[in-house]
């Protein structure tokens, strides 16, 4: 980066953002005098609002001569799956949920806590390498050949391995019908305006089911109470396509409630 | 599930809470909490309740250092906080004679003790600061004794 770049990007910006409290009035309504101007230490940035794109991260000299990477751009990040305990590094597809402000879905904006969807073919190999089992496979086709991992001949101290893993191998509905999209939800938990990397972990369980609003489907004294998740992310969509959900519903369509918590509020 | 009511999921950042089902786990409730020590106990409600507050001294991350102080609530109406109203007397060497002053303290109320009403007396401890007046943290809860069959106390 040329020293023309460096100073339009930092030198002008910081002493108009302050983080300081003095402008603010105090705890008893009091409104403060001002009596000295803005200090460096209470500088503020501009956000750094990264975007989906080929990656562009630029250097911040930051107080005490340390460094911030400003994550302008970012397109994958090092994602983790919980319950596998494996970390892999994968394409960031698009963000599909926000919950402080829609607006940063619309620009597809990386920040801490953004739910998004990632590229899942890195888990999927991992799994099928790991367990010999098919994940988020459709229904084989007659003289389809298997894929690679799965038909690979394999020595007989690795067979023995993935014979005791057997057990272990099982996946929950949610996650594989999330694999045979190919995108799975993650959520971000690194700040990319901070380190410069969109790192997070994937989702699952009570967390999944409160993203995507599959929670609480369960029989009550024999009548069906399904809550739609007031936040989820697109409800009816996500709701009706869950063939045990449309099931229950058929079999006993006189005693399914359906109580939508958004309209409950 | 009640204590889902925001827009994010809310869990205790440190817990892992999706171990496969093929593990042996008990996952109850999977909830961590700590002693914030000086021999304050920490409340039943903080270890078998399901509410989730990072700013909670027993099940949160916030610290409880500095001044310990206490004083009787004067006002419960604010979401998870209290104000507390420390009273004291102030000197007037002139006059050889004291004067009445009272202080309000912005304290975060964990969800971990119910049913604080006006009027009990209330132990606070500093913590870091939790919002722009709020740097004290509820630790215990003294009801208020009703004197005499005075008045009625609704339940």
């Amino acid at each position: 980066m040329s020293f023309d770049e460096l100073s339009t990007l930092q030198s002008v910006d910081f002493y108009c953002i302050s983080r300081d409290s003095r402008h603010k009035r105090s705890h008893t309504g009091a409104k403060r005098a001002q009596y000295r101007k803005k200090r460096k230490f209470e500088l503020g940035r501009q956000p750094g609002n990264t975007k989906l794109g080929p990656k562009r991260i630029h250097e911040v000299r930051v107080r005490g001569g340390n460094r911030k990477f400003r994550a302008l751009r970012l397109d994958s990040g090092n994602f983790s799956w919980g319950s596998e305990s494996i970390t892999k590094k994968t394409r960031i597809i698009a963000v599909v949920y926000n919950a402080s402000n829609n607006e940063l879905v619309r620009t597809n904006t990386l920040v801490k806590g953004a739910i998004i969807q990632i590229d899942a073919t890195p888990f999927r190999q991992w799994f099928e390498a790991h367990y010999a089992q098919p994940l988020g496979r459709r229904k084989k086709k007659e003289g389809q050949a298997e894929s690679e991992e799965l038909s690979k001949k394999r020595s007989k101290h690795v067979q023995r391995k993935i014979d005791s893993r057997k057990e272990d191998a099982k996946v929950d509905p949610l996650l594989d019908d999330q694999f045979t999209t190919g995108r799975l939800y993650a959520i971000i938990r690194s700040r990319p305006g901070q380190v410069g990397r969109a790192d997070g972990y994937i989702l699952e369980g009570k967390e999944l089911e409160f993203y995507t609003g599959h929670e609480l489907v369960s029989l009550l004294n024999n009548k069906i109470l399904i809550v739609v998740g007031a936040y989820s992310i697109s409800k009816e969509r996500v709701f009706w396509e869950n063939p045990e959900l449309e099931a229950l519903l058929t079999n006993n369509p006189h005693e399914a409630y359906v109580f939508d918590e958004n309209k409950a509020r | 599930m009640s204590e889902q009511v925001e827009k994010a999921f809310q869990k205790q950042v440190g817990i892992f809470q999706n171990p496969k089902a093929s593990k042996k786990v008990k996952a109850k409730n999977l909830r961590w909490y700590k002693d914030v020590g000086l021999g304050f106990k920490t409340p039943k409600e903080a270890i078998e309740g399901h509410y989730i507050d990072k700013k909670c001294p027993w099940t949160g991350e916030v610290s409880i250092r500095g001044r310990i102080l206490s004083g009787v609530v004067v006002s419960v109406k604010m979401k998870r906080t209290i104000i507390v109203r420390r009273e004291y007397l102030h000197y007037v060497t002139k006059y050889n004679r004291y004067e009445k002053r009272h202080k309000n303290l912005a304290a975060h109320l964990s969800p971990a003790f119910v049913g604080v009403s006006p009027g009990d007396i209330v132990t606070v401890g500093q913590c870091r600061p939790l919002s722009k007046t709020v740097r004290f943290n509820v630790l215990k809860v003294q009801k208020r004794i009703q004197k005499g069959p005075k008045q009625f106390a609704k339940f």
